[in-house]
C-alpha cells in the first residue's frame, strides 16, 4: 500500500486516524470563521466612532474575500477521486477533464482573492499613506484572505487522509 | 464513557448557571445587550452537527474516504459557530460597542455554557449498538 511513496519521510501514524480527520474538519471551520470575523471586524470598526478618518470599508474591500470564499467552495465541492479517473469508462464523458477545469477555476478564484486583498491594501492604504489605526483595516483584509486559503488547505488535507485498513473494510 | 450520576448533573447545571450569570451580568452591568448574541451562538452551535449526522445515510460511506461528506459539512459549520462565539465579543469590544470587561465576561461565560453542552452530550450519550 505504501510502496509507491515518493517522499523519504512517512506520514506519522496518528495522522491517519479518524480523530485527526475530524479535528481537521473542525479546525478548517474554525479558521474560516476566524477569517470572516477578522474582516467583519475591519468593516464594523470602519463605521464605529473610533475611526476618525474618512477612509471606510466599501464593497471593493469585500470583493477579495467573496472571491476567496467562492474559490474555497468550488475547490472543496469537486469530488477529488474524479481527478484520476482517466480510465476508459470515464473517457466518454470526460469527467476528469471537467474536474480539472473546475478545480483550476476554483484555485484561480482563491489566488485571485488573495492577490485582490494585497491590491486593495496597497492601492487604498499604503500608496495614499494612511496612518496606523486606519491601516489596520487593510491589514485585516490581507490576513482574512490568507486565513481563507489556509482553511481550504486544512480541509483539503483532512479529507485526503486515508483511514486505516480495518475501517476501510467496513464500508 | 465515565459513569454519570446525580453529582454530574448537579455540577453541570451549576456550571451552566455560572455561565449564564456571567453573560447576563456582562450585558446588564453596562446596559448593553449585545453580548447576549454569544448565548444564541453557542446554543445553535451543535445543531448543524446533529442535523447533518441524521441526514447522512449509510450508502454515503462508499465514497472511499470512510466518512460522509454531509457529516463533514456539519462539522465545518459547528467549528465556524464555536469560533464565532469567541470572535463576536472581541469584535464588539474592538469597535467600542461593548467594554473590555464585558468582552472578558461574555467570552468566559460563553465557554462555560458551551463546555456544559458538550460535556452533557458526552456523559449522557446513549450507547449506540448496531
Amino acid at each position: 500500500m505504501s510502496d509507491d511513496r515518493l517522499w523519504k519521510f512517512r506520514k506519522p501514524a496518528w495522522m491517519n486516524s479518524a480523530a485527526a480527520r475530524t479535528a481537521g474538519v473542525y479546525g478548517s471551520g474554525g479558521l474560516f470563521s476566524l477569517a470572516f470575523y477578522t474582516f467583519l471586524d475591519s468593516a464594523i470598526w470602519s463605521k464605529s466612532s473610533l475611526n476618525g478618518s474618512d477612509v471606510h470599508v466599501t464593497f471593493i474591500d469585500w470583493l477579495p474575500l467573496i472571491f476567496s470564499s467562492l474559490g474555497m467552495l468550488i475547490i472543496n465541492s469537486v469530488e477529488k477521486a474524479r481527478l484520476a479517473d482517466d480510465s476508459w469508462s470515464y473517457s466518454g464523458s470526460g469527467v476528469a477533464w471537467k474536474a480539472r477545469v473546475v478545480l483550476f477555476l476554483g484555485f484561480a478564484a482563491l489566488a485571485g482573492g488573495m492577490a485582490g486583498g494585497v491590491t486593495v491594501f496597497v492601492l487604498k492604504y499604503v500608496v495614499p499613506g494612511v496612518g496606523m489605526p486606519m491601516m489596520g483595516m487593510g491589514i485585516e483584509n490581507v490576513v482574512a484572505n490568507a486565513l481563507v486559503g489556509s482553511s481550504s488547505v486544512v480541509l483539503w488535507t483532512a479529507q485526503r487522509l486515508s483511514l486505516p485498513q480495518e475501517t476501510k473494510l467496513i464500508r | 464513557m465515565p459513569h454519570a450520576g446525580l453529582k454530574t448533573i448537579i455540577a453541570l447545571s451549576f456550571v451552566l448557571a455560572v455561565g449564564f450569570l456571567l453573560v447576563i451580568l456582562s450585558c446588564a452591568l453596562w446596559h448593553n445587550y449585545h453580548p447576549l448574541l454569544v448565548v444564541a451562538t453557542y446554543v445553535i452551535a451543535p445543531i448543524p452537527n446533529w442535523v447533518c449526522g441524521h441526514c447522512a445515510n449509510p450508502d454515503d460511506f462508499v465514497d472511499g474516504s470512510g466518512t460522509a461528506v454531509v457529516v463533514d459539512l456539519g462539522r465545518f459549520c459547528t467549528g465556524f459557530l464555536v469560533v464565532m462565539g469567541i470572535a463576536l465579543p472581541i469584535i464588539l469590544a474592538h469597535s467600542d460597542l461593548i467594554s473590555v470587561g464585558a468582552m472578558a465576561m461574555s467570552v468566559v461565560g460563553g465557554l462555560l455554557i458551551y463546555g456544559t453542552i458538550i460535556s452533557f452530550g458526552m456523559f449522557f450519550q446513549e450507547e449506540q449498538e448496531f
